[in-house]
């Protein structure tokens, strides 16, 4: 017989860490890097922010930097410059957006037709989003000078107009004329996301409804709008957030004169910053932007039945 | 047989080539300035690099400085400037983020208005000690030291100076029979003139008026204290006394109900009044000596004239003095090596061609005395006015520099556009003033 010889299984050492949380563990060890990158570009300046905010930080009186609670906040509460420059933010945001995507819209309705040379238009409406905003701020100063500007010029030379007009200089024109490069600028943008859903919609939609009996108009409204929803949804909040923190137009064409006309609060943030070096009130605005751009996006989305809803 | 001695060729080559290198080293030494620099070579690896920003507000001066720190570095075995140019709209932001991260550079250029702030934020060495042993101290203009002297210390050099005139069109003047203002003219005479040089059918206007940027509020001012107005009486804010607000009711009635200006005046900047005279749409304008080299190119020297800024109702005027200083901060490392940069601009050579190549006033007596500088028209309507210039009053006050920006140029704008009367903007103003005494 053979001589058989019991082997004893001896049990593996318990694991300190059960294989689940190892596992759990190991996930988030390769999401920290990304983390990390998010932590320290994202997070941190917007914590920084709040911690600045809430301290009397002047950098040119570095001896009276104390911690003032709410202090900024009050302050801004008080300021009426501050709510001047919310107005006028709402209306550069309202009028530069709306505008923007009605004639997006347009401008994607027509390039989404066969015609003659479409490739070179296409390309051409790009051109204004292509251009930097500083230059494109620069093209329509010069344009909008009241002395030697071609826009006065070929108002006056057609008859339209005998005195020169000032259009940034002006306070009730100034607004307007900023958002009207604004909304030159942003046109393309619009086009093209609008233009890559429209693209997006199968014929076969449009083909049964047209089986249906739908006119062009139904088709519009029963087809292409809810199709390109989740795209206007995208497309109109990312706009409305970029523009309502675009400093740059307003800051090169009028420094957001005449007489803060054109005073958005980010610009308003800037100067703070950089004419007062008053960090701590700066601080307190990009807080307040943010505050309401969250409370914005919320809204919007909530309003809109979100991109998740729809797209579904 | 001939044979071809190879190295015999390359030799010659090679010693041509040596002949034209050298002639093109001669010809560049010997255009620069006019005379040949045979200073020391600096060795490949400098032990001690300087950082200096400049700020750039024309092109111009790009290569002109690039041209003085070569200079520089082409003198020294051991030290090494490195220039970093900045975009003048940029300039004072990029310093105080510098600053602020602890990491500015060893120098900068930089004017005298934003010096109390970097002061303020104790960024600045105190020069006081190395400047009063500097051989030129006592060449430099009192002026030109009190331009920079903070709290009795001397934060830094005051490399050019100048103060403000009126350019007018002579050319202009002539064809519309209009007679060349004199040197005592008043504000009746001023705005007869800016009349009779307005026309608005031809696209033409008197008088360039600035509404934009810091200097808006101190061409006002000027003309404020035309009409015995001023910014401190007896250590008190008082530029909302009844001489201030009337004369900038005058003032701003050149544009508001003369109609003698631009329509574009509420957000026309330092560029804009500069082109606008170049361009041929204004015939006057009030600026420092700094735009006389640039016009002599837009409109041409003989074509226009500098007089010194009419006389009030009070029979008084004045101009503000300003400086474009030469900055060390406290956190360099190499002070002994920025000093020797500092000074080296200062010297004759490269002092004299900064002040010529941008038409300003150098701060040395020595150098301001040159022909180049006193005779030259252009310049004439700055010179006239020294015995009535005095360093900007708005300097007093660290606090005050960048509030004239954020809140005194609205203020101005509104009351420039019909928001509030000048004694509304004066009273605003005052308050702010009052409030940033520190």
């Amino acid at each position: 017989m053979a001589n058989q010889q019991a082997t004893i299984a001896v049990a593996a050492p318990r694991p300190l860490i059960s294989r689940h949380t190892r596992e759990i563990l190991a996930n988030y060890a390769y999401l920290l890097p990304a983390a990390i990158c998010l932590g320290g570009t994202v997070l941190f300046p917007i914590l920084k922010a709040m911690h600045m905010s809430l301290y009397h930080h002047v950098l040119i009186r570095p001896q009276d930097y104390r911690f003032i609670g709410l202090g900024n906040y009050v302050r801004m509460v008080q300021d009426p410059t501050f709510w001047l420059t919310l107005k006028n933010s709402f209306i550069w945001v309202f009028w530069s957006v709306s505008l923007q995507f009605f004639f997006g819209f347009l401008m994607a309705l027509l390039l989404n037709g066969q015609f003659k040379g479409r490739a070179i238009f296409r390309t051409i409406n790009l051109l204004p989003w292509i251009i930097p905003g500083v230059v494109v701020a620069l093209i329509w100063e010069y344009i909008y000078q009241p002395n030697y500007g071609p826009l006065n010029d070929l108002l006056r030379r057609v008859g339209w107009m005998r005195e020169p007009v000032a259009w940034l200089s002006d306070p009730g024109l100034a607004m307007p004329a900023v958002v009207l490069t604004n909304i030159w600028r942003g046109i393309p943008f619009f086009a093209i996301m609008i233009l890559a859903g429209l693209q997006a919609i199968p014929d076969e939609i449009y083909e049964a409804a047209t089986v249906d009996g739908a006119g062009v108009i139904q088709r519009f409204w029963s087809v292409t709008l809810p199709m390109l929803r989740p795209i206007i949804v995208v497309a109109t909040a990312t706009r409305i957030i970029w523009t309502f923190n675009y400093a740059d137009l307003i800051f090169v064409m009028t420094s957001g004169g005449p007489a803060n006309a054109t005073q958005i609060t980010s610009t308003y943030t800037l100067l703070q910053a950089y004419s007062d070096l008053d960090f701590g009130y700066a601080a307190t605005l990009s807080v307040i932007l943010l505050v309401i751009m969250l409370v914005f996006t919320a809204l919007y989305l909530k309003l809109t039945k979100g991109v998740e809803s729809v797209a579904g | 047989m001939v044979i071809k001695d190879d190295a015999y060729y390359a030799s010659r080559r090679q010693f041509l080539r040596t002949l034209a290198a050298t002639g093109a080293i001669a010809a560049a030494d010997l255009a620069w300035w006019e005379e040949p620099f045979l200073g020391p070579r600096r060795a490949h690896a400098a032990a001690t690099t300087v950082r200096f920003q400049f700020s750039v507000p024309e092109p111009l001066r790009t290569s002109l400085v690039e041209s003085l720190v070569e200079r520089f570095n082409k003198s020294q075995k051991d030290i090494e400037v490195k220039v970093e140019f900045v975009p003048q709209a940029q300039a004072r932001q990029k310093l105080i983020t510098a600053v602020t991260a602890g990491n500015p550079p060893d120098c900068c250029q930089i004017w005298d208005n934003w010096l109390g702030e970097f002061d303020g934020m104790g960024a600045v060495e105190d020069l006081t000690g190395r400047a009063k042993e500097w051989k030129y101290y006592k060449d430099t203009l009192p002026i030109a030291w009190e331009t920079v002297t903070f709290k009795g210390r001397i934060l830094s050099f005051p490399w050019v100076v100048t103060n403000d005139a009126i350019y007018v069109r002579a050319d202009r003047a002539k064809e519309y029979g209009i007679a060349l203002p004199k040197d005592d003219w008043t504000w009746e005479d001023f705005l007869k003139t800016a009349r009779a040089f307005t026309k608005a059918d031809k696209n033409q206007y008197g008088f360039g008026m600035r509404g934009q940027g810091t200097w808006a509020v101190l061409y006002a001012t000027e003309f404020m204290y035309g009409n015995g107005a001023q910014v401190l009486k007896d250590g008190k804010v008082a530029i909302n006394s009844k001489e201030a607000v009337d004369g900038l009711d005058w003032y701003l009635d050149l544009f508001r109900k003369h109609k003698v200006t631009p329509p574009s005046v509420p957000t026309d900047g330092w560029r804009q009044i500069v082109e606008g005279f170049g361009r041929g749409v204004t015939n006057m304008y009030l600026h420092n000596s700094g735009s006389s080299e640039e016009q002599k190119k837009f409109v041409g020297a003989p074509s226009f004239v500098t007089v010194p800024i009419p006389l009030g109702p009070a029979k008084k005027r004045a101009t503000f003095y300003f400086s474009e200083t030469l900055t060390m901060f406290k956190a360099s490392k190499n002070k002994d090596a920025t000093w020797k940069f500092l000074t080296f601009l200062m010297d004759d050579d490269q002092h004299a061609h900064y002040a010529k190549t941008l038409g300003l006033l150098p701060a040395r007596k020595s150098i301001a005395d040159r022909p180049e500088f006193a005779k030259d028209p252009a310049l004439a309507g700055f010179i006239k006015s020294f015995p009535f210039s005095i360093v900007s009053p708005y300097l007093a006050y660290a606090g005050w520099g960048g509030k004239l920006d954020s809140e005194g140029v609205p203020l101005f704008q509104q009351a420039m556009v019909g928001k509030l009367t000048a004694k509304e903007c004066l009273d605003k103003f005052a308050d702010v003033l009052t409030k940033n005494m520190m």
